[in-house]
């Protein structure tokens, strides 16, 4: 589980979960966990566990851990529940990593096999880069003055 | 019916800052966050830097910012166009076409090993060798690889049990190389059983380079591989004519170093418990490079694995705990390597990929290696002909007579393959720190859950290389003085052993 003892309170967030003394289940938010992390974290406890799937309600995943060898120990479960918790966290990073990512992968991968880059330049690449992240500024701070229309 | 309680836990909110951060993987082993990236390039953090990495807070001063910029995890001054001279390098191979053409001369064989993967014939069963004709044609169409390096490697059974036909392969191919114009090797995968001293010379002075089987002290050899009628000599018989072919070689003035029987072994139940005897046994022959490999679920061994089978836990025990001697030896200076280890530091530690056939991405079957089976028959690795030996010929991708090489590497076959087999593309692969030093393997997909993709956390090899790497990232963050990365930079060192002069 993950280490929470220099986390404050504000750092925390809760994640619920139900058992039935057999399993864990997760109902899980995709606009908090983007649905391919919570598939990627099932995924991981295959070896370990029968998992199962729902679609509980709109934007919402239900994920269900029952162990294989049938394991009914309250604390085995509570760990389980924590693994799968740490497990999608890990995941969300990888999404979020991924998608930020995707460009400068595909261009070093053109780069690396193809003699004409599938991208004019590193330049405009970056330029476009910076573009998504201006998008993303909605109070637009990091907008330079003269393109803001500022004075004027 | 249960009562359903709710619970919650109380996790870490993690900031991710990821226009701050190059593309890497990353995963948690022992004490540590070990970042990857394409390059091949690795990192290993403490949780605490991990967590200042990812919230963007490892900047210009920061301890661990010159490494992991240098290394391609941060965007500050990212150099994509380096990063792709890194790719490219390390899949270098993915242009070369097959560079091993494995060969099987016969199915005969003297000895009937607990766990034969080759599903061997009795010795009266010569219906099972290669006739000449469809040795010329193998090695005609093995020929037409575009790669400019071949080995040819001779299995069987025993293959020197038609050694009429091993012999005339290396003839004929030197002769047709002389237009070719390749670098060939040639290689015999032999349990010295059939090996005489007229075999052995002309072996010797042809340079075909001799690799045998030898899995342990007497009573682990014997038991694991009884020779028909012979049962206490296969150990003796093995053991002598390494000594034979070792004296020979220095004889003829060749480098001991680089001119020796290679050996490998394959663990069973039995050696489970041998694991240090066996590395003694391997020093005192003068072998620098043991391969601790498990049981593969081909041939006989899917029959008797109850008697002779372990779980994947078991052996990755065992084989960390005959690691650490190993290690411990070359401390003291002695040079022995593991030969998986070395495979997987070659990937970590230099620039280059080893581009061994059976760990890498896509897998060699059909692009990296082919198999020739004694009647003709082609398939892409040694694996699909032991499948085939087993009844299944579904991996059977042609025949020497009626395809071309074109039609057998481009087969559907291949390519399924290679799709099942690209990391890219699978799930949990795809996104796990071992991705850039790791290979799947379809064709045990196949044998063990009966399609070629299967699910990863259930695959003995997915346990097996995320064991091994994990162990060899565990013993380099705990190395104070540097000794254990001497050590593993020294088993990354290739020298060239034979370029085919004739």
């Amino acid at each position: 589980m993950s280490d929470t003892t220099t986390q404050s309170p504000s750092e925390m967030e809760e994640l619920v979960y139900d058992t039935d003394g057999r399993r864990v289940a997760f109902t899980l938010d995709e606009e908090l966990y983007p649905r391919e992390a919570i598939l990627g974290a099932a995924y991981l406890f295959l070896d370990r566990c029968f998992v199962f799937l729902e679609r509980p309600a709109d934007q919402k995943v239900q994920v269900r851990l029952k162990t294989k060898d049938g394991a009914s120990d309250p604390d085995a479960l509570e760990v389980l529940a924590g693994e799968f918790a740490n497990a999608l966290l890990d995941q969300v990073v990888r999404f979020r990593v991924a998608e930020s990512t995707g460009q400068l992968r595909e261009y070093a991968f053109a780069r690396a096999f193809f003699t004409t880059p599938a991208q004019s330049s590193i330049d405009q690449l970056l330029a476009e880069l910076d573009d998504e992240e201006l998008e993303e500024d909605d109070l637009e701070v990091a907008v330079p003055w003269e393109q803001d229309g500022g004075g004027q | 019916m249960s009562r359903i309680t709710t619970k919650s836990l109380r996790l870490p909110k993690r900031s991710v800052r990821a226009e701050h951060l190059g593309y890497f993987r990353f995963g948690r082993i022992g004490k540590h966050v070990v970042l990857t990236n394409d390059a091949g390039e690795w990192s290993q953090l403490t949780p605490g830097e991990f967590d200042a990495f990812l919230m963007g807070n490892v900047e210009d001063g920061h301890p661990r910012f010159e490494e992991l910029r240098e290394r391609g995890f941060l965007r500050a001054d990212l150099d994509l166009d380096d990063m792709a001279r890194k790719i490219r390098r390390k899949r270098r191979y993915l242009g070369h076409g097959p560079h091993l053409a494995v060969l099987i001369t016969t199915l005969r064989c003297n000895q009937s090993c607990a766990y034969c993967h080759a599903s061997r014939t009795d010795m009266h069963r010569t219906d099972t060798d290669m006739s000449l004709e469809t040795a010329r044609l193998a090695v005609d169409h093995a020929m037409k690889t575009p790669s400019p390096y071949l080995c040819f490697e001779y299995q069987g059974g025993e293959p020197t049990v038609n050694f009429d036909v091993l012999k005339f392969c290396v003839e004929y191919s030197r002769e047709r190389n002389k237009q070719e114009g390749k670098t060939l090797d040639h290689s015999v995968v032999t349990n010295m059983t059939y090996m005489n001293q007229e075999r052995a010379d002309w072996l010797v002075a042809n340079k075909v380079l001799v690799c045998t089987s030898l899995d342990g002290p007497e009573s682990v050899h014997n038991a694991n591989r009884p020779w028909t009628g012979k049962k206490a000599a296969a150990y003796e018989s093995v053991v002598g004519w390494m000594k034979y072919f070792n004296n020979k070689y220095v004889e003829q003035g060749l480098d001991p170093e680089l001119w020796h029987v290679d050996a490998l072994m394959t663990s069973t139940k039995r050696s489970l418990k041998a694991g240090n005897q066996i590395v003694d046994l391997y020093v005192d022959l003068g072998i620098r490079n043991i391969h601790i490999r498990p049981l593969n679920p081909f041939g006989f061994a899917t029959k008797t694995w109850r008697a002779i089978g372990y779980s994947m836990e078991e052996w990755l025990g065992y084989y960390e705990r005959t690691l650490d001697y190993i290690i411990e030896l070359n401390k003291q200076g002695v040079q022995i390597m593991e030969g998986t280890a070395a495979t997987f530091l070659k990937k970590m530690l230099t620039p280059d990929d080893p581009n061994f056939v059976d760990i890498r991405t896509p897998v060699g079957s059909g692009t990296g290696q082919i198999c020739y089976g004694f009647d003709g028959s082609i398939f892409p690795s040694d694996e699909g002909r032991m499948v085939h030996g087993m009844g299944d010929s579904i991996f059977k991708i042609g025949d020497v007579y009626n395809t071309s090489f074109e039609e057998a590497v481009n087969h559907p076959t291949v390519r399924s393959i290679a799709t099942a087999s690209y990391l890219d593309t699978l799930p949990m692969c795809a996104t796990c720190w071992n991705a850039p030093y790791c290979g799947v393997r379809p064709l045990h997909n196949y044998m063990q859950f009966g399609d070629l993709f299967a699910q990863r956390p259930l695959t003995g090899k997915c346990q097996q290389h995320m064991g091994i790497v994990g162990l060899l990232f565990k013993r380099l963050a705990n190395d104070p003085d540097g000794a254990v990365a001497s050590i593993f930079r020294r088993w990354t060192i290739d020298r060239p052993r034979l370029a085919d002069e004739t």
